[in-house]
Parts: structure tokens; sequence; C-alpha cells
């Protein structure tokens, strides 16, 4: 017998073809082997400008050009590399020092490899995003070159040899290759094409390719701010190094194997969810999983297992033996762990010894109970799924901060404090120690080993100086992930080119007329906060001849403006909200737009998209029509001027009788609201003065309540409502609407428990109807702010009202609780919301004004839509009450005053006081009670917190007690915030 | 069954043939020993979207291809486990220990297909071969063992056989040689995860192992201790008996004169302990000090097409028509091929009646198992083709 391997030389092709070859396991359990042929080519350029020979067959665009090349002809060079470089950096360089590439002093000309991007984007989206906005700004010059499919640079994988090492080597060949080309274009400075990684194997093997190579480290030393750019290199241990660690150090328990978790998720043994941390207690996390009604507990460092605030993580239960109560107590992380030393940190006992005390007096009271039942099931962390990272404002724990290290530019070890308080101490290593601390910082986490006790991270930047305006309100927006760029100017191109000069066409010949209604006879006017800029909405009402009214809400006509699927578009999606601060708005649409061209101004003829109804005296809707139109409004008010003109019968025009009527028509159409079960919830609302010169905040107001507001706001609902009942009858599939769940009876358990106790008052929540009644009978004759701070406690129970697209929902899941309306959307606001543009599209498809957009029909968009909008639009209220929370504190600052406070929350060692005066809560510690700290017992079946020793007091839920407030700065970590003190208890 | 074709001779040629086959040495058309294989040209790894493939040719210009796909598939569970499988999948010796005693395999985790161009797939003859084949595949229980992943998964192997030039001769040799070859190239994705988990796999195919793991050729360390063959997919041979000689590979006029026909299947494996728990017939294993372990799993008769009335015999004279119904059972008595109460007239050619001898079904058995025999020279040969 004889065999024979067919050779392929005899193809005469096969030079120029190769595969790929690997396994790909699908979602559904199958394990494929996938061949993906490879056809080598020699036309994809180098793109640098210094090349000419690529210029002859590189691609050309429809008109014949070719594609302008990349990379400059006179790149900047280094010490090292006096004639200029190029950078091609290996996977791992992008991976953990992206920050550095992003930098605007160096990395400019760099030679993205497509098996570094491919690579990337396997390790890690996030990072692969960034990397494609780099290569598509135009200043950075970053050039992603195709080297698997460039016949001279790709690389057949030998036998026995690793995916990675392969990787490695094609990286390296493509670098030799780009060194052997550029030097062939006959450019009299070529530059040094330098390879940049960390692995030593793979510098080593450059070093005897010899082609440049550079670490990380060395190379940006060559640079011009190296100590600064040096911050940024995250920590990252040498694979040697991390061998020599043995095992039994490990702190934490090690994370199960992908695939078991997968398993267990599966069988129902394990869970998954995402980890939410106390925001009172950073060892106490917890966990809401699809298996049961309540949320999971997770107690103490070990179990809580390196899993941080935000992350997908499954959990396995403890046996019932290991549950708990949630934690009574406050424990603050810098308050604990303020001592710590960042350097010598393995060699501490893994719980430190005060966090085992804090853990000694929960037992000590989980035991002196008599009712077992409250304990409630405890789970472990046992895997991550998907980390939840992002970039961490944060300040140097200056306690952290050795004596030497003030001076020298020495690296050293420190603590960042993050802002969030949910997010733990991030380990840092920075050369700057000194300039560093007293400034916000942003920080990334880069790992956390199971060795380290907390997670490391690196620098990323300065925002400037604690409690400057700028670093704090940077900060803000940095922490709740608002989008505060200026616009692009891809966006800008899509504005109108007259400008601010634009004006509703004269012609009614115009295709700007078309299909439009001529409304700019009727009396409309706008009723808006004071100084608004972007006024979405306008009204008006007339009698008419059968005793019903016409009413009628304009709208401003955003999507006129702002065409699906141009770069405006993308980026209002993503931005998804206005933002308003107190001293700033960052807008989701671009100014000339929001605050001109469709802002509904008075005087002037805008485009409106109009919701006009027939309504009976009675409030009833006797029909309804939608019409884009025109319309010109007669008059800006704000709320109070529109008041005063209300009040003052001696006014008696056409416009301010038409308020007279929709008010008197909203007042009946709240009635039949309430009536059905809408709930009136509360949030403490204040409102910062400032001073208009240097807008600093001067005072704080609370918000008063006027009729005119629930005036705009009943007929905003009626048209929100109105309208999503059109576009569900036109798209029941894909059209916008937004729902509000009812909350899960879980939820007010602890909430009636406490009524009932301390009050002896019944809270019902068998419907929003019930909870309305029984909220309204929430009431202390004595203390009238009693049922608003019940108020503000039950709409913390709540479950957030979200966007979704109606084919993910059953109708009778459409229902907004709060409002008790059936279906509801967003529509009134297309300046400031995102959802309510793409409401408007799919409204004027669905009264055939234009053909539906694609982009408002495709399911899986809308999704993806309604889910950035829910994040966006629950980061913008943060971020507005943060900005409000900071104000108040800078406008109290050093001006002490006692104010009537509530109290809300109660702990054994605390208890949490609300001000409705600056709408601010803050927590009172016993230590801060009387110096020494008080004894203290906590009874937790009453509320009752009872001291003794040095001060006697005895604090109970929902009492009304007298404070002191102030602002303190924390010497320990620099922070400015508002310190309470208890002066009486009522 | 009947094979192929008949063959354009006449009876005096096939008298001929038969009569220079019998005789020892037996002279065979072609010159080859008895023991001697027709040169054969064969590949691996054809089909690069397969997870094994192979190609023959044989000289007399058959050919046949065969793809094996592999899909992971969940074991239907028994009712009497109902064991909640997360738990101990971790590192508890006891675990280990039943691992290797549930290892079983079930046989409809293989699929076998055959194509034999101008038969339908429903055809006897091809629903013949692939049952056969099958068989062979099946009998020892190894290699469905191999496909068992873990207590909830296993593999499911689809073996697509396909003949690819007409059959001219019979086709069984050829495909079971070319389907042992396709199985020896078979790699299987590594597994990644552990214990009962649902199974995970490496997505790396440079690092899937392969069904039948190769022998570590040309390592130093391991030749101190000498390494007893791997375990291989069986393979089916075709054996012919003509008087007393025993012919491998026949060729398709030596079948046309054939006494008897047997397809053998054997099997070599590694491990001795094989042999004890075989099913009985030690006679039939024969153990090596060095080299295989062969191991005969099966014999069944083919009806060469010499057993065909060949055309133009008169009914009256007709075996098939129960003239020479003298004598049941005699097929196992073993008579001669030449049916008594005819005139045998010499230079004629008169189809054999009657089985193959005892002796002769013995002497066949031991020249396939023997050391260096006809069967380890094959699975040496196969063996020497090159993987990839």
């Amino acid at each position: 017998m004889s065999s024979l391997k067919r050779s392929l030389d005899s193809d005469p092709f096969a030079a120029n073809i190769s595969s790929k070859i690997y396994v790909r396991s699908t979602k559904s359990g199958k394990v494929q082997k996938i061949v993906r042929e490879v056809y080598l080519r020699q036309d994809i350029p180098c793109s640098s400008r210094l090349c000419r020979i690529c210029l002859k067959t590189a691609p050309k665009d429809a008109a014949g050009r070719p594609v302008p090349f990349v990379l400059s002809d006179a790149p900047a060079g280094t010490s090292t590399f006096p004639q200029g470089h190029y950078l091609v950096p290996d996977t791992n360089a992008f991976l953990s020092a992206m920050d550095l590439f992003e930098q605007s002093s160096a990395f400019y000309d760099v030679v993205v490899l497509q098996i570094v991007l491919e690579e990337l984007r396997n390790r890690s989206l996030p990072l692969y995003n960034r990397l494609i906005s780099l290569t598509k700004s135009e200043d950075k010059r970053f050039y992603v070159f195709f080297n698997e499919f460039r016949l001279e640079t790709h690389v057949a994988r030998r036998d026995g040899e690793s995916v990675n090492d392969r990787n490695d080597r094609a990286v390296r060949r493509a670098v030799a290759w780009y060194g052997e080309h550029l030097a062939r274009s006959g450019a009299n400075k070529v530059p040094a094409v330098v390879m940049l990684t960390n692995d030593r194997d793979n510098l080593r093997k450059a070093k005897q390719e010899g082609i440049h190579a550079c670490s990380l480290a060395d190379y940006v030393r060559q640079l011009k701010d190296s100590e600064r750019l040096l911050d940024m290199i995250p920590e990252m241990e040498d694979r040697e190094d991390v061998k020599e660690k043995r095992p039994g150090e490990n702190l934490y328990p090690e994370y199960f194997t992908m695939s078991r978790m997968m398993t267990g998720v599966k069988n129902g043994l394990l869970h998954q969810g995402i980890f939410n941390v106390s925001p009172y207690n950073y060892l106490e996390g917890s966990i809401r999983v699809p298996a049961f009604p309540k949320a999971l507990l997770i107690l103490g460092r070990e179990n809580i297992n390196r899993a941080i605030d935000g992350d997908l993580v499954v959990v396995e239960v403890l046996p019932k033996d290991q549950w708990k109560e949630p934690s009574t107590q406050v424990i603050e992380e810098d308050a604990i762990t303020k001592n710590e030393n960042p350097d010598a940190e393995e060699t501490e006992d893994f719980v430190s010894e005060k966090e085992r005390k804090a853990l000694q007096e929960e037992v000590k009271r989980t035991h002196s109970k008599t009712t077992e039942g409250h304990a409630q099931p405890t789970a472990k962390v046992v895997g991550v799924v998907k980390r939840n990272w992002r970039q961490y404002v944060g300040h140097i724990d200056q306690s952290s901060v050795s004596q030497s290290a003030q001076q020298g530019r020495k690296q050293d070890t420190v603590f960042v404090i993050p802002m969030d308080k949910k997010i733990p101490k991030i380990r840092l290593r920075t050369r700057q120690v000194a300039e560093l601390v007293g400034k916000r910082i942003l920080v990334t986490i880069d790992a956390w080993e199971r060795s380290s006790r907390h997670p490391v991270g690196h620098f990323v930047r300065s925002l400037g100086e604690l409690e400057t305006k700028a670093a704090e309100t940077e900060a803000l927006l940095l922490e709740y992930d608002v989008q505060y760029r200026p616009f692009p100017k891809t966006v800008l191109d899509c504005l109108p080119k007259e400008g601010h000069d634009w004006r509703v066409p004269q012609s009614k010949d115009d295709p700007g007329w078309r299909d439009r209604e001529d409304l700019r006879d009727l009396l409309i006017c706008s009723i808006d906060p004071i100084g608004c800029q972007d006024i979405d909405d306008a009204l008006h009402s007339r009698p008419l001849p059968n005793g019903n009214f016409e009413v009628g809400v304009h709208i401003a006509d955003v999507s006129h403006f702002v065409r699906p699927n141009n770069a405006m578009d993308a980026e209002a999606s993503i931005r998804g909200t206005t933002v308003y601060l107190v001293d700033k708005r960052i807008d989701m649409l671009p100014m000339l737009l929001g605050t001109d061209l469709c802002s509904l101004k008075p005087y002037v003829e805008r485009y409106a998209f109009s919701v006009i109804w027939e309504l009976s005296p009675d409030a009833d809707i006797v029909n309804v029509r939608f019409t884009k139109s025109v319309i010109k409004s007669r008059e800006a008010f704000s709320y109070e001027q529109a008041q005063l003109r209300i009040d003052d019968d001696s006014q008696q025009d056409d416009l301010t009788k038409s308020i007279r009527t929709l008010l008197v028509l909203s007042k009946k159409l709240k009635q039949k609201r309430l009536d059905a079960g809408a709930l009136s919830l509360s949030s403490p609302e204040v409102k910062v003065q400032m001073e208009s010169e240097t807008s600093d905040p001067i005072d704080v107001k609370t918000k008063e309540l006027l009729d005119t507001m629930s005036l705009v706001e009943e007929f905003m609902l009626l048209a929100n409502s109105s309208v999503a009942r059109k576009i569900y009858e036109a798209f029941p599939q894909t059209a916008i609407l937004r729902r509000h769940g009812a909350p899960p009876k879980t939820n007010f358990d602890e909430l009636a428990n406490q009524l009932k106790v301390k009050r002896g008052l019944d809270l019902s929540v068998e419907s929003s109807r019930a909870l309305a009644d029984s909220l309204d009978k929430c009431v202390d004759p004595k203390e009238p702010f009693f049922n608003t701070l019940v108020r503000i406690m039950a709409t913390r129970c709540m479950m957030a009202a979200e966007y979704f697209c109606s084919g993910t929902q059953a109708y009778p899941e459409f229902r907004h609780y709060g409002l008790a309306s059936e279906i509801y959307t967003h529509f009134t606001s297309p300046i400031r919301r995102y959802a309510d543009l793409v409401a408007h599209r799919q409204l004027a498809a669905a009264i055939e004004y234009e053909a539906v957009d694609p982009s408002v029909r495709s399911r899986g968009r809308l999704e993806a839509v309604c889910k950035n909008i829910n994040v966006r639009h629950r980061n913008a209220q943060l971020a507005g009450r943060a900005s409000i929370a900071y104000y108040v504190g800078q406008a109290i600052r050093g001006k002490a005053t006692e104010a009537d406070g509530f109290v809300m929350k109660i702990f054994s060692n605390g208890f949490v006081v609300l001000v409705p005066r600056f709408g601010i809560e803050s927590l009172i510690r016993l230590r801060d009670l009387a110096e020494p700290e008080p004894q203290a017992t906590y009874d937790a079946e009453t509320y009752t917190l009872t001291t003794s020793g040095s001060r006697e007091v005895t604090v109970e839920l929902f009492q009304k007690v007298r404070v002191r407030v102030s602002d303190q700065k924390d010497e320990t970590t620099g922070k400015r915030g508002v310190k309470m003190e208890l002066v009486t208890v009522y | 069954m009947a094979s192929a074709q008949h063959v354009l001779l006449s009876p005096a040629e096939l008298a001929y043939l038969h009569s220079s086959l019998s005789l020892t040495p037996p002279i065979r058309p072609d010159g080859r020993t008895p023991t001697q294989f027709r040169p054969l040209v064969a590949e691996t790894g054809i089909l690069p979207g397969t997870n094994g493939s192979a190609r023959i040719c044989f000289a007399d210009g058959t050919e046949a291809i065969v793809g094996v796909k592999a899909e992971v598939e969940k074991t239907r569970s028994r009712h009497d486990d109902e064991t909640v499988f997360v738990e101990g999948a971790g590192d508890d010796g006891e675990e280990e220990e039943t691992d290797d005693i549930t290892r079983t395999g079930e046989s409809d985790w293989i699929e076998l297909t055959v194509e034999i161009p101008g038969l339908r797939d429903d055809d006897s003859a091809t629903a013949f071969l692939a049952a056969m084949l099958s068989e062979a595949l099946l009998a020892d229980g190894g290699l469905v063992k191999r496909l068992w992943i873990n207590r909830r998964f296993h593999w499911k192997l689809y073996l697509d056989i396909i003949l690819i030039s007409p059959p001219l001769s019979y086709p069984l040799p050829l495909l079971s040689l070319t389907t042992h070859l396709a199985l020896l190239s078979t790699r299987l994705p590594r597994l990644k995860s552990e214990g009962d988990e649902d199974p995970f796999f490496d997505d790396d195919w440079a690092a899937a192992p392969y069904l039948y793991p190769r022998q570590q050729t040309a390592t130093p360390t391991a030749k101190s201790a000498p390494r007893s063959p791997a375990t291989r997919p069986p393979i089916t041979l075709l054996v012919m008996a003509v008087a007393n000689n025993i012919l491998f590979d026949p060729s398709k006029e030596e079948l046309a004169v054939a006494d008897a026909a047997l397809a053998v299947s054997v099997t070599s494996s590694t491990r001795s302990d094989e042999n004890d728990d075989g099913d009985g017939d030690d006679s039939m294993d024969v153990k090596e000090k060095k080299g295989r372990n062969l191991r005969l799993l099966s014999i069944r008769t083919v009806d060469p097409p010499s057993r065909l009335t060949p055309p133009g015999v008169a009914n009256s004279s007709n075996a098939a028509y129960g003239v020479a119904g003298n004598g049941n059972g005699k097929a196992t008595e073993g008579r001669t091929a030449v049916a008594e109460g005819e005139a045998v007239v010499e230079g004629v050619w008169r189809a054999p009646r009657g089985g193959a001898k005892r002796a002769v079904m013995a002497a066949l058995v031991q020249k396939a198992l023997e050391r260096g025999g006809v069967v380890d020279e094959v699975f040496d040969a196969l063996e020497g083709v090159e993987l990839g």
C-alpha cells in the first residue's frame, strides 16, 4: 500500500488563498467548525502619505478619487526616533492603556492592525468602540491596516503555535513589512515603525528580528510630559511576578468557570442579576433575581467577592443558618478602613479587625432577636458575567499619602475614594501625588485580583481643584455619564444653512408647507418656568358654536429639522435627553434648534405638531385630530405671569379668557385622573437662586406649586396619552410607549409596617387607587408635612417608569401605574427628549404626513433606543439632583442655619433626617450627637433609638426634629458636605 | 448478498482462473501473493468543513470519500437517575472514579449513510452495506464510548460515505478503509468545561484533539516505556477462499470464481483488559507481545458473483431451481465447491455450491490476526497516511 498526499504546489492560486479555522459555539449549544477562506491581496495601501507605491493601487471612491491617506508624511519624533515614527500597538497596549491613546499631546500616526482590532473587539467592546472613534477622528491619524488580507503580512499559524504567539508574530510581521515598505518609498526621511507591547517575549523576539519595539513605559518616557502620561499606564505586574505569588495568599474565593455558572443558572441553582450596593453600608449588597420576589442580600467582603456596583454577577444562595437581616447599621468605608496603608496591604488580615467588629454587632443583634422570621435569604457571588466598570471620579485619600511622597517624584501608592459611595476604594499608583492631592480626579479600575484587597486602577486625568465649580460640575457629568462635549462638526453640518435667519417660508407653495395647517390666526400662548428658552409646547382654546371647546396643544416640530439617521439624529439618540443642572444645561440638540428654530417663541411663526381636541364642557374628549401646522405664539408666559393674569379680573381679553377656559378644563381632567387612581407623589424639590452676575448660589427656595403648572401638565398628559393611542393603533408592534409597572407589594412592606407601628395607619397597596386613597388618609393634623413625607417615602418604593417598544409587552403591561393611564407615551418635549422625537416621527407616519422611516419601524433598533434613553433619562435625573445638592451645600456654606426636619430612616447607630426647607437629607450618626459617643439601644420593632450616657434623646421614625444645618469639610477626605446636628427633638 | 455485476468471462476462462487460484501457491492474475494488497491512493483532510474526512482510490478505479461531522447532543436522561448535576462538579475524587464507570455510549450516537452512484439510497445493497459498516463500528462499543462528553451530553457523529466511482467491484473494503481513515483524522473541539456542566469548548481548532489519539512517535522520552499502539477504529476486509487458498483483497475477476467470500471486521486496541471483558471467544483473540492486540469483531459471508448462475444454464441443471436439492445443510457440512451428482468437466466453469470449509475459516482468522499478518500490515499502512 502506498499513500499520497496531494500537494498544494500544483494549485497556481495557492499563494493567494489561505484559510482560518476556528470553533464556534452557538447560543443554542451547537458547536461548529468554521472554515473561512482568506483571499490575499496586494492592493491594501499602507496609507502613509510618504508612500508613492500604494497610491497606484489604492482603492478609489465612486468619483474615481483615491481615498486620502491617513498617516502623516512628517510624523513626530521622540528622543529615540528623531526621524519620526509610526506606532503599531498590540492588543494589550490598547486593552491596558486606551486612555493614553486618547491623549492630545502624543500618540499620533498609529497603525491599528486588523488583528489587533478584532482581538480587542472580542476582549472588550467599550474599548473597541473607543478605538473605532479614534480611527474616525481626523486629527489623531489612526489607520486600520488589514494585515490579514495583505499577502505580505498574512501569517499562517505554525504547528504547535498558540493563537497568541501567532498573533504576536503577525504584528511583528506587519511592523517589519511597514519598515521595508516605507524604506522603498524613496522618501528622504523614513520614519521608524515602532511596535508597542508590554509582552517581554514579544519584545525579545522583535529585537532578534531587528524591528523597533518598545514597552509602553519605555515609549512614554521618550515623550515630553512623560510624568503625567506614565500614570496612565496601568499597574500591570509582569507575568512572571504574578506567578510567584502563592495561591495561599489569595484573599477572595475563585470565580466559577463561565460554563459552570451558565449551567447553574439554567438549572436554577445559581442566579444571575445586577449587583447593587446599599448606599448606607458598603459591605452590604443586594441582587434582584427573577426567581425570587425579594432581593437577595449579599453581606461581607468575602461574599461580595470583588463585585462592584452595577456588575452582572452570578450568586449562590447560602444555607439557611447564614441568613441575616439587612443591616440596621451605617457602615461607611472611609470611616472603617481609614488608616489602611495602601502599600503594605497584603500583610493585613483580609477582613480587618474593625470590619469584624462591625459584623459582631450584627450577630449580637440578630441573636437577641426572638423573631427569626425576619432573617432574609443571603447569597454569595460566585462569578461575574460582565463587569460594568467605567471611569470613576474621586479624590485621593489624604491619609493614605505617605510623607515622603508629598515631595518626591517617585511612584507612590495611594487610595482614591470615589465620589460614588457604592464604589470601593481604588488603589492607585502615581508619581504625581503632590499635585493630585486635593483635586478631583478621574480614574479607571484595571483589575481586581484575588490576592488584592482593593481594586487596582490608574489615573486618567485631573478635573481640577476640589470644590471649584468647573471641577465639580464636570465630575457630576462624568459620574452620570452625561455627554457634555460640544457637538461635533458632522452634527452641526445637519443644521439648516440659514442659521438664525431661518424663517417659515412665506409662500405656501414651499415644500415646507406641504400638508401643514395654517394655525397662525389662533390665539396660542406658551406657559413655562421663568427663563425657559427651549419652549416645547404651546396651548390654545376657543369655544365652539355647539357649546364644546376646541383645545389645541402645539408641540415644536423637531422632527422637521432632525431627519432620521443623520449625524444629528445619531448624536441625539445617544444623548437621549437634555440634562438640567442648576447653572447649566447640557442640550440634546444643538442650541440653534433647541432655543431658536424649534422653540415656540412668541411673536414669530414656527412649525409645530398640533394635537387638537374637541372637549365637552365636562372635559370629555369628543374627538381628536393630529396635524402638522404653522403657528404664531402670541405670548410666552411664565407660570407666575400666567397665574397673575388669570387672577386679575380686569384682564378680559380673548387670550386671558382662553387660558381661564384651559384652567377650568384642566381641573376637570385632573379630577378624572385622580378618580381613576392616579397617584400624586412627591419628591423634595427645591430651587437654588443664583446671583445673576456670578451665578453663585445665594439662596434655596422650595418650589411653589401654582395652578398654571398643573394646567400645562394636564394638557400634556392628555396629549401624550392621545398620541400613544394613535401610534399604537398605527404601529401595534413598534410604537414607542412609556409604562410604569405596578410595584410589587413587597416593596411597601417596610413602609406599611412603619406606618402601622408608628401611627396606626394602614397602607393598602392593592391598586394605585387604593394606594392613592390610603396616602390621602396618611395625615397628621398637627404636622402638614407628614403627608408629603409619606408620599416621598412611598415614591421611593415605586418602580421606575420606562420607555419600551409596544411589541415587547402585552397590552395590560402598558399601564402607567402612577398616572393611572392605560397607555402613555412622551410626545410633548421633543427638544429635550429623544423618545418624543421618535413618537413625533411615528405620529407623522401614522397620519400619513410622511413615509415611515425604517428606523422607527425596526423593533430591534427601537428596543436599543429605549434601553439607552431609559438609562440616560435616569442619569439625567440623578445628575440634576446631585447638582442641586451640591449647590444647596454651597448656598449654606458658612451660614449655619437651624431648620426643621423629619426622621426618614433609622439605624442602630444613626438616623437620616430630611430637611424640606433645603430638600436635603443627611445622616446623623450617634458619634455626631455628643462627645464621647453616647450609648444607644435600638428597638427595631418600634423604630426607636434611645441614647443614654453623654446625651439622652429618643429618636423615632417620622419624628419632627430641629437640626442645625451647616457645611463641613471632612479633614481626612477633603470632601465638603452638608452636616446636620441635632438641636432638639420635638 | 450479491455484489456488483457479472464479469464478462467465458466459462472456460472462469475455470482457468479458478484452477490457477486453487494451486499452491495460487497464481493470481495480477501476480500478487495471496496476502498482497493492490496499491491504493489515500489522503485525509480533503473536506475542510468536516471534523474529519478521507479519500481512498483503489487501483481498479473505485474511489470513495468519507466525511465525519460531529454535533453536541443532549443525552436522553434515564428516569432512574434524577441527579442534579452541578453540585459535585468540583474536585471531589469520588466523582472522578464514577466518571469512568459511567462512560458508556449508545449506538444511536452514530449515524451512517452510504451513497452508491446509480443506486437508490433505500436500495437493499446500499442498506446492507451501511448495516455492515455500522455493525463493525459499533461492535465493541469502543467508538461510542469516545463520544461521551459528560453525563448529560455526548457527541453525535454523522458519517457520510460516498462512493464516487461506479461500483466496479464489491465496495465494502474500500468504504471501510476510507471510513477508518476519516475517523482517524477526526478531531473534536477541546472541552473546557468540567464535570456535568453544559459543555463549553475551546474555540481554537488547532487545539482540538483527535478522536483516536495518535501515537507519540519519535519522542525520545517515551521510548523507554514501550507503548502499545493506540486503539484504532475497526476495519472490514474482504477475503475470499478458493479451494484451500485464502486470498486477500480479491479483484473483481477473482471474486467471480470465489468458493466463498467473507467480510472480516477487525479492530485493534491497546488495553489488554479489553481482551478479558471480551465476549468469550478468546480463541479469536491473538495477543501480541509487542504491537497490536487485534480482535476479530465479526465475519460475514458475502455472496460472490460466482454464486450466481451464469447466463445460459438450463433450468433443469440450475441449482436455484432445486435440481441438486439432495441433502440438507450442505453449507454446514462444508463440502467441496463442486456439486456432486453433476459431471465435472475439466475446463468448464460450474458455479460452486456450499459454504466455506471450517478449516479454511480457521486458517483465515489465523492469517488475519497473526502478528505481522495481513491486518497488522493494513493497520500499519493506514497509520502511515499523513493526517491533515
